[in-house]
């Protein structure tokens, strides 16, 4: 590429504003002896200029009102969300619990024997089965009555 | 003040800039930023979008993604140009979902337009009055690849430095140079082909 054909290649930036001064000068240097880069870079400052002037938006009626009103719906749903999965959690925590509980307790009125169809319920690995089930049955069935209780709000309000 | 240090670099930080309050938790801090913003965003967003009530949705979305993101916000970078990425972000993600829309397929002019520059001829641009000169502009504009528009709005309309647009855009400083050229020479040509078309209204 000759002097020429690079200093076309930078006239949009040129024309854009946006060349440190030393390569501008070099560039306007060159358009005052070459009528083509001349009037290339005048045509192209006049698409600059034009872009600086297009014709405005207008800004929608109430855009602010909205967007402070989503931004509270938005956080009142996260709010929302966290408590619900507060209260699975503990949900979920207090079934351990008084599974355990029961555990020591029926272990301890039984002496550690409760056999069904010769299997014994109060055995470490089927009780802790049988709690796991339960727990997460809860915590299921909570969330899904939580979540038509927040249907329901949405509904009607 | 964070954000009147964006504004004005040579402000000091203080606890009462909207922004401190805002990574703080305080959402009242958003009366104070959202205005200052909300033209120049909302104008950028429709440049991108083309829709004013789709621009009006990222708008919102923008603003519900600083809120989770302030946290990771750093002071030392312009509060506008993490703005402007986010709102960009978004603004692409959706062109991106649409199928029929490619955001940065070139156009018929978009790649080595300095080679087929007209030698001689009147600028038809100059042609025009002033004030259709604007809505010509404008249409072509709309006309472009969404990467080309951006960078022209982010130039031009937001008075962004290029490397603030390659912070906003996320592209090195010498793509920026390099788009913002094609973006220029594409718009020049777009505008070229309808005025020699007569399609003026």
């Amino acid at each position: 590429m000759n002097s020429h054909e690079s200093i076309r290649a930078m006239l949009p930036l040129a024309a854009a504003g946006a060349m440190p001064p030393q390569e501008l000068a070099i560039v306007e240097e060159h358009a005052r002896t070459c009528p083509a880069c001349q009037r290339d870079l005048q045509t192209l400052r006049l698409y600059s200029d034009g872009l600086q002037e297009l014709p405005q938006p207008v800004l929608p009626a109430g855009l602010l009102r909205r967007t402070k009103a989503r931004l509270i719906q938005e956080q009142e749903k996260k709010a929302a969300q966290r408590w619900r999965a507060l209260t699975l959690s503990l949900l979920v925590l207090f079934s351990w619990a008084s599974g355990l509980t029961s555990w020591l307790l029926v272990r301890a009125i039984t002496g550690g024997v409760l056999s069904i169809f010769g299997v014994n319920l109060v055995a470490v690995g089927i009780w802790s089965l049988v709690s796991a089930v339960l727990a997460w049955a809860t915590a299921g069935v909570a969330a899904v009555v939580m979540g038509k209780r927040d249907e329901l709000v949405r509904k009607f309000l | 003040m964070i954000l009147a240090a964006t504004l004005h670099p040579e402000s000091t930080i203080s606890a009462d800039d909207p922004l401190v309050r805002l990574r703080q938790g305080d959402l009242d801090a958003l009366t104070d930023i959202l205005p200052q913003f909300q033209f120049s965003l909302y104008r950028f967003l429709l440049r991108m979008v083309q829709e004013p009530a789709l621009a009006e949705d990222l708008f919102q979305q923008t603003w519900l993604r600083v809120i989770e993101k302030i946290s990771t916000y750093k002071p030392s970078r312009p509060f506008q140009s993490w703005l402007f990425s986010i709102a960009r972000n978004l603004a692409i993600d959706h062109l991106r979902r649409k199928k029929s829309f490619s955001i940065d397929a070139p156009d018929e002019f978009g790649e080595a337009f300095v080679d087929n520059m007209a030698i001689a001829g009147p600028n038809p641009l100059e042609e025009v009055l002033e004030f259709e000169r604007g809505i010509i502009l404008s249409e072509a504009l709309g006309k472009l690849p969404a990467i080309h528009r951006e960078v022209l709005a982010l130039r031009f309309e937001e008075g962004m430095s290029l490397e603030q647009i390659a912070e906003v855009v996320d592209i090195p400083l010498s793509t920026v140079k390099s788009r913002l050229s094609r973006a220029l020479d594409s718009l020049r040509k777009h505008v070229e082909i309808r005025l020699s078309k007569g399609d003026v209204s």
